[in-house]
């Protein structure tokens, strides 16, 4: 085996997909699942590409891993094009259905200390899922884990001497402004990557590894049965009484429509073609707008 | 009588002793509940804020004036700004001192808070997590009512199956991706002797802009406690090297009006946003969108995508609140959680080619329409008349 740099494992889920013309919502509005296909989650994707800089930057080796399903491993094969990973984590057993954020983190827990390479020094996740939309599981799962939480990253860089992270953190505080964080912290800490952050490649070395492991990453995707390992609860060693349903401390007791709000405005009705209609409503907005009254 | 689980405990947010709005919204909706829960149970359980930072004695009476029984305040210069590993161990060591609940109440069987609040932002939303990973209980995110109900419950694992009654149980509703559906989550012990365990702290985080604050009464008293924290050097290992206030790439607050759009640009996607946004600069609007833009659920060119399909531009309960003077929405169905964002705002227009949405309930003037044909026409219109306003200026 190769000597690596760096041991990198990303947390990924499958998700339904939003895109339009995939999804499929039923006439009230929600979800209709069976109609709707499942893929990488979107900020699946961002992780996966925060480990694919790790791998182009520093030689990192990649692990993805998931639990879910036999056909999550759907989603291990899209983060593996994406950051050529040299190996998928499958966590499937019937008794880690219906787990909460805490059942869950403790699965991926026990998962991620079963890496071929070792001990992980970064664990990417996404900022949360689409479908959940918590974003606890990763800052749970880290906890666990023992490693230095680092949320809402948009950058960061490693110094491998030291092994130390340096990082950038998005921190939006609500009604008053944002603030842009740079943090350091020791080897190893786990990473919720932001929505906006994007990978770049500055030198024409990164540039050329990039499109080498691009590369790679398509063949690898291929075959990624054979980079596909299946874990089930007696293999990671789980307590069944942490996982799953019975793991679980939360339970969804109702599902219920939120019911429609009294009618809050009286609104007046115009036709979209009716001309003389919308004169007076583009004069309204201005009057709204400067406090004027246009004849 | 002191019991194991006792307590509302509401982990407070500010930046460098101004309190962000959240932190007053929690302890307004905190002190709601515990009064109808004393009054029901005949109990005297507290509201106790928990403020950690340097300084933050300071911020304690204002805490008690908007609704606090008691202040747990942590006060080093380690805590200046919030990093969430030394928070996380401050904040769970600070939930499960007993010697710190008996300062305010009788603690002789206190073993950890009855419930817990944190905000739903990039501090609390973390912060939450991992204090209930080190609290080992349940937690709920994004929460937008909550009700405290003795409930009977039949559960394959909780009770094995068996009718059981859960006590002074937390109901924690949250709105749904779509905005459509509220899911109670509860946070209850596994009674189910195979399995027992209890869970508590029942905790959630709660999304900002939610709840009302409670009137600021100056003649409110409460207990100001003290905690000292100690650390070592593993809790210390994130050193903040820098911290820079920026302005949002997306500013809301500074613009009179603001155009939105949501899936109905879906026919045509780049043309769509290409006239919304050109709706935008004729009324000098920033732009907003509803939820499920934000999922990228169109194919569109990256410039737009990462422009305007963002999570910042999103209105709404998992957004942003907006109050312009004019706000339109454009090709939006107006679920609750994006009519929750936008309901403050002056003069609604909506544009949209079905009379039944929603947004019907919420706006001033409902143009019925497509978008793809509406937008042209109100431009016309508007390009006519700016002359007109330009030269009343």
């Amino acid at each position: 085996m190769t000597e690596h740099t760096l041991n990198v494992a990303v947390i990924v889920k499958l998700e339904p997909d939003f895109t339009e013309g995939n999804v499929s919502y039923n006439s009230d509005g929600t979800l209709n699942r069976a109609e709707t296909k499942s893929i990488l989650g979107p900020h699946s994707a961002v992780a996966s590409n925060a480990a694919f800089y790790a791998k182009v930057r520093y030689g990192a080796r990649v692990a993805v891993t998931t639990m879910g399903p036999p056909i999550a491993e759907q989603a291990l094969q899209q983060a593996q094009l994406l950051c050529n990973a040299e190996e998928l984590h499958l966590y499937s057993d019937r008794i880690f259905a219906g787990a909460d954020t805490l059942a869950t983190a403790e699965v991926l827990k026990q998962g991620i200390s079963k890496l071929d390479g070792g001990k992980a020094d970064i664990v990417f996740s996404g900022h949360r899922a689409s479908d959940g939309e918590t974003g606890q599981t990763g800052p749970q799962t880290a906890w666990k884990l023992g490693f230095t939480f680092l949320g809402n990253v948009i950058h960061y860089d490693i110094d491998l001497r030291n092994r130390t992270v340096r990082a950038k953190r998005l921190i939006s505080l609500q009604g008053f402004y944002d603030v842009v964080e740079e943090v350091e912290a020791p080897l190893p800490v786990f990473i919720a990557i932001d929505p906006s952050y994007k990978a770049s490649f500055h030198t024409v070395s990164q540039r050329l590894a990039f499109e080498k492991y691009q590369k790679e990453a398509k063949g690898r995707a291929q075959n990624y049965k054979q980079y596909l390992k299946v874990f089930n609860a007696q293999q990671l060693g789980a307590d069944p009484k942490l996982v799953g349903l019975p793991g679980s401390p939360t339970i969804v007791y109702k599902v219920e429509r939120i019911p429609k709000a009294k009618a809050s405005r009286k609104a007046d009705v115009i036709d979209g073609s009716d001309r003389e209609a919308l004169r007076k409503v583009a004069s309204k907005m201005y009057e709204v707008l400067e406090g004027m009254v246009i004849k | 009588m002191s019991e194991k689980y006792q307590h509302l405990y509401v982990v407070i947010e500010h930046d460098d002793g101004k309190l962000v709005p959240v932190s007053l919204e929690m302890l307004g909706e905190a002190r709601r509940l515990m009064d109808g829960f004393n009054k029901k149970y005949k109990a005297d359980e507290k509201v106790v804020a928990v403020v950690l930072g340097y300084n933050a004695k300071k911020m304690c009476d204002e805490l008690i004036f908007f609704g606090a029984d008691a202040v747990i305040y942590a006060d080093s210069p380690e805590l200046l700004h919030s990093r969430n590993l030394v928070d996380t161990k401050v904040v769970s060591s600070i939930a499960k001192d007993r010697e710190l609940a008996g300062k305010f109440a009788d603690a002789s069987q206190f073993i950890k808070p009855r419930y817990m609040f944190f905000a739903a932002d990039s501090i609390g939303r973390h912060l939450s997590s991992t204090v209930l990973a080190e609290l080992e209980s349940g937690l709920a995110s994004d929460i937008n009512k909550l009700v405290v109900e003795d409930l009977e419950i039949r559960h394959e694992h909780k009770t094995k199956g068996q009718a059981m009654k859960y006590e002074k149980t937390l109901e924690m509703y949250r709105p749904d991706f779509s905005g459509f559906l509220w899911t109670t989550i509860l946070c209850l012990d596994n009674r189910n002797p195979a399995i027992a365990r209890e869970y508590h702290p029942q905790a959630c985080s709660i999304i900002p802009g939610v709840f009302a604050p409670i009137e600021c009464d100056t003649s409110r008293r409460g207990i100001v406690v003290d905690y000292q924290p100690t650390f070592d050097e593993r809790d210390l290992r994130v050193k903040i090297i820098d911290r820079k206030i920026v302005k949002s790439a997306v500013d809301f607050d500074s613009h009179k009006a603001i155009v939105s759009f949501g899936r109905g640009v879906k026919d045509a996607p780049e043309q769509n946003i290409r006239l919304v946004t050109e709706l935008g600069e004729q009324l000098e609007a920033e732009i907003g969108i509803s939820l499920p833009i934000s999922k990228k659920p169109f194919t569109v060119g990256e410039s737009i995508s990462n422009l305007y399909m963002i999570p910042d531009r999103v209105i709404g309960t998992s957004g942003r609140k907006v109050e312009p003077l004019l706000y339109v929405a454009a090709g939006i169905s107006g679920a609750m959680q994006h009519i929750a964002g936008m309901k403050e705002s002056g003069f609604v227009v909506a544009i949209n080619p079905d009379e039944n949405s929603p947004i019907k309930d919420e706006c001033d003037v409902f143009i019925k329409g497509r978008m793809e044909e509406v937008i042209p026409l109100l431009l016309e219109e508007l390009r006519k008349q700016k002359p007109a306003i330009e030269v009343k200026k």
